[in-house]
């Protein structure tokens, strides 16, 4: 009988190989072969089990069917045969349902539990797969809680006394079962559109990745790092720093795995080198967010940083955010030991509290401007167009957030220059028929630059007693490019017969109106002596306000979109005819 | 300027949608009226498709019958298009549909014969034809001042790699981007073409290179994509001014769309509901789709999109007339296949140019 078993067994274990080795390599005309070849094994070993049936202990043989109904189970879900896979695996759970709990079988339950999520999911029955999901979710965590040894792998039932595994081993298993059932809550989850829950379960996931190795660290990074980017859109910026932290040190792993270096291609370099950027750029946005959240809550309604503002939420931020970060960070916290500091030592590097004053800001500021040189050094323009403007456009998004912080008027005009100076050289080369958006985008980004600039030197201009002939210039030039490139984008917007679209197409609503109302507005600010060229400009402006009030009536839906745009260009159209008037009447007074 | 030959009227950057319905093969001709069918062409726009209890019905830009000649698909689906390739836009049309729907039909011809006379031959060699054409009437027009230099590609993308066509015995490419020139594939090969014949020949050749396999439906059918892309430039001197055009238009064979983890579905962003990946590897995936419903937050997402979308990028949502010809088998025994086509073909109209341009007023309207 034990020669018997000894068959048995190795036949089983045939299966196994052919249903996870073999079948890799089946032709695509037979896609199932092994598959097929497998289930038949499978099948032979539940005849020769009925038969031993007679004098065998009944738990145990119990456990054996069981382990055979979930292969067969897997089988026939891998094959596309859904209901008899459902029904194997049912057949499983049953013989299961007494013992579930002990050692010996919480394993394949759970394991049971898992491909009956997937075969739900499969029938699109995404409701019916987290049921099964969420009971393996808690069996293991009562049996953990109840026992916590480590259980006995599926595979050991039909294994001899001598094969059977260590104890660690048979934990490694286990834990890399439940990960998959957290894996798969995570799409669930996902795909019922409980994202937090779902961003929940894949950070859990990560986690268990790293605590019981089973990663591999380029992949785990880029994982980490993209996740950093959703707790970006949640403002949750503790957990996107820990993320990237955790990215950028696991990351630093894959390049010291001494046996890859010899065999390391060209290309995997370069893959390696990409990674790295790509990480870079996420760390960009983070800086890029934490500055940008901090603007809105310290500006006041025109848009600069308001004092009591500031001061207020200096006071908040002692007596709050460390209880409060300190109770969520134990909850998402990676790695263990040695991982662990190293991640808190990245983390120290950059601040995921608000920036509430230049100095702080300006930290943030230098961090991101570190990433985005390293980002280039990858993406370079030749090669990588698109990701390359992007990472200029987010290094000039840094330097525009950096202003709001600085408060002396002249050294926030060189920020502001710097981005000229950086979206110009671009600008002039890119071809719009193939980068039309990005085109359009730095078009706008140029002009809105301009405005801001003619602004600021309005602002310096005001504090002087007089208006020197210099200042007037500089005004002038800065308006006279910001309407430049306003009109440049209008003008992208045109047919091939150069002809401005009666109405506009609603993405390019928005931006098309504004970029006509500033030129109106800029138009207005031009300065001259010359009181005929002034009544020029004023005439050209209220074109531009027209513009805004007759599309709007013409096309009421726009107004949503422009609001207080519109509100002002129709003050504007109703005082801009008198003040024209009075002007003329000046020119030639005895008309 | 170029004239507008058959002036375009102002239309939006919308995707056109065109669906192609096939007669069923020869053999299973049916004899019990409309029974075996599982959809019926309504007009010239309208398709309604039997499912139950509700028949559905399906809009789009143009819908043919079993009856349309290939004349009559090309007419209306490609000669506007290389119309305005002649005017300087770039153009690509795609064909879309599981295996045996008609897509190398529509595209090539059929299949046995490599001989582009046949009264059955596709878009493809009926685009080369016309674009000739066209050019030929330019060059006659303009005189000895206008110059047109085209040249073609052809690649095609298994498995997210990209091998040349042309060339059979390069090894897998890779795709860039250049300042002026756009998307490219690196080191693919171009050949100069100078007339229609020309440019059957290339390709021929390139069609007898790709990988084709069979699928589990056993039936042949290719896995992967192919991009024929014809660059088109004209150079004309106005005293001592040069002025340089050039425009693109891609022709894509998609692979089948019978398996839907094939990468186009995704690939075109449109997400199918989706089952439960096993592998752990994916878990980026997962993670991305959480990241995509983002709300307008600035973010970066490290996984590149998909070779084809890459390549295709601008003619899905860029500065290009683009469509899509999604071919249906009219068979009861299509009817899921067919109704995922449609279903795709519907969303792929949503796709528009999307010219988000960052604006910030912040503090500026005062």
């Amino acid at each position: 009988a034990a020669g018997g078993w000894a068959a048995v067994c190795e036949k089983f274990r045939t299966a196994r190989t052919l249903s996870t080795v073999e079948s890799r390599k089946d032709p695509e005309t037979e896609p199932y072969r092994s598959k097929y070849s497998a289930r038949a094994l499978l099948q032979e070993v539940k005849q020769l089990l009925s038969a031993a049936e007679e004098g065998g202990e009944a738990r145990l043989l119990a456990v054996r069917r069981a382990v055979l109904e979930y292969e067969l189970g897997v089988n026939h879900t891998d094959t596309e045969e859904l209901s008899a896979g459902e029904e194997h695996l049912q057949r499983c759970t049953q013989l299961l349902e007494p013992h579930r709990l002990s050692p010996d079988c919480v394993s394949l339950y759970i394991q049971a539990q898992n491909n009956l999520g997937i075969l739900w999911s499969l029938r699109d029955e995404i409701k019916t797969a987290q049921t099964y999901l969420e009971s393996a979710e808690a069996l293991y965590n009562q049996y953990m809680k109840e026992d916590g040894n480590p259980p006995l792998d599926p595979s050991e039932h039909f294994m001899a006394e001598e094969e059977k595994i260590t104890d660690q081993e048979r934990s490694k298993r286990f834990e890399k079962a439940y990960t998959h059932t957290l894996y798969y809550l995570a799409q669930v989850y996902q795909h019922l559109e409980m994202i937090e829950k779902a961003a929940q379960y894949c950070h859990t996931t990560l986690k268990r990745q790293l605590e019981y190795c089973g990663y591999n660290p380029v992949e785990w990074a880029l994982n980490a790092a993209t996740l950093s980017q959703y707790y970006l859109s949640k403002q949750c910026f503790m957990e996107a720093r820990h993320c990237l932290a955790a990215s950028s040190v696991i990351f630093s792993q894959a390049g010291q795995v001494p046996s890859a270096e010899d065999n390391e291609t060209e290309q995997d370099q370069q893959d390696l080198r990409q990674r790295k950027a790509e990480i870079a750029r996420c760390w960009i946005k983070y800086c890029l967010n934490l500055l940008q959240s901090a603007r809105k809550l310290l500006e006041d309604n025109i848009g600069e940083l308001d004092p009591d503002r500031q001061l207020e939420l200096k006071a908040q931020r002692k007596k709050e955010e460390d209880e409060k970060e300190k109770g969520r960070k134990k909850a998402v916290l990676f790695g263990t030991s040695d991982i662990c500091d190293s991640v808190l030592a990245m983390e120290e590097k950059v601040s995921s509290v608000y920036p509430l004053d230049f100095q702080e800001a300006r930290e943030i500021f230098l961090v991101g401007q570190n990433y985005v040189l390293e980002a280039k050094e990858f993406f370079q323009v030749d090669g990588y167009v698109t990701d390359h403007i992007e990472i200029v456009q987010d290094h000039s998004a840094l330097f525009k957030v950096l202003a709001f912080f600085e408060e002396d008027y002249e050294r926030r005009c060189k920020m502001h220059k710097r981005r000229l100076d950086m979206l110009e050289s671009i600008y002039v080369d890119l071809n719009p028929q193939y980068y039309l958006l990005i085109s359009r985008q730095l078009q706008f980004e140029l002009a809105d630059t301009y405005y801001e600039m003619m602004d600021l030197k309005i602002a310096i201009g005001n504090r002087l007693e007089e208006l020197d002939s210099h200042t007037i210039k500089k005004i002038n030039s800065l308006a006279q490019l910001a309407i430049k490139y306003y009109e440049l984008f209008l003008d992208s917007l045109r047919n091939p017969d150069r002809v401005f679209p009666e109405q506009l197409e609603e993405d390019v609503l928005r931006p098309a109106m504004v970029a006509k109302f500033h030129i109106a507005r800029l138009y207005g600010k031009l300065i001259t002596s010359d009181s005929k060229k002034q009544l020029e400009n004023m005439q050209t402006s209220l074109e531009y306000y027209t513009f805004l009030v007759d599309y709007c009536e013409k096309y009421p839906d726009a107004v949503r979109a422009v609001e207080t745009e519109l509100e002002l260009s129709r003050e504007m159209v109703g005082l801009l005819p008198t003040r024209m008037e009075r002007l003329r009447a000046k020119l030639c007074p005895f008309i | 300027a170029l004239p507008l030959l058959n002036s375009p009227s102002v239309e939006g950057d919308a995707i056109k949608v065109y669906v192609r319905v096939r007669p069923p093969s020869e053999g299973t001709a049916l004899t019990d009226g409309d029974q075996g069918l599982c959809l019926s062409v309504l007009s010239s726009n309208t398709i309604r498709l039997h499912s139950k209890p509700e028949p559905k019905i399906f809009t789009f830009d143009y819908v043919a019958n079993m009856e349309t000649t290939q004349e009559s698909v090309f007419s209306s689906v490609a000669k506007n298009i290389v119309e305005s390739c002649m005017n300087g836009y770039n153009g690509t049309i795609f064909a879309y549909g599981q295996t045996g729907s008609g897509k190398t039909f529509t595209m090539m011809g059929p299949s046995d014969s490599d001989n582009f006379t046949h009264s059955l031959r596709g878009v493809i060699p009926r685009s080369f034809e016309y674009l000739f054409f066209l050019i030929e009437r330019e060059k006659e027009k303009a005189g000895s001042g206008k110059s047109f230099l085209c040249k073609c590609s052809f690649i095609e993308i298994y498995n997210e790699q990209i091998f040349d066509l042309l060339d059979s015995a390069s090894a897998g490419l890779f795709l860039r981007e250049h300042i002026k020139k756009g998307v490219f594939v690196d080191g693919a090969v171009e050949q100069v073409l100078s007339s229609a014949a020309e440019a059957y020949q290339v390709l021929t050749m390139g069609w007898r290179n790709r990988r084709v396999a069979s699928t589990s439906m056993n039936r042949e059918s290719s896995r992967s994509h192919a991009v024929f892309t014809i660059t088109v430039e004209s150079m004309e001197k106005n005293n001592e001014i040069v002025n340089i055009r050039s425009s693109l238009l891609n022709l894509v064979d998609l692979a089948g769309s019978e398996r839907q983890k094939d990468t186009h579905t995704e690939g075109l962003r449109l997400k199918e509901a989706g089952n439960i990946n096993r592998s752990l590897s994916c878990l980026g995936q997962v993670i991305t789709a959480l990241v995509d419903v983002g709300n307008g937050k600035q973010r970066h997402i490290c996984y590149r999109d998909s070779k084809l979308t890459f390549l295709l990028r601008d003619s899905l949502g860029g500065n290009a007339k683009t469509c899509i010809i999604a071919n249906v088998h009219p068979g009861s025994r299509c009817f899921g296949e067919t109704l995922s086509t449609l279903n795709f073909a519907q969303r792929a109209k949503l796709i528009k140019n999307k010219a988000v341009v960052n604006e910030d007023t912040q503090g500026n309207v005062s």
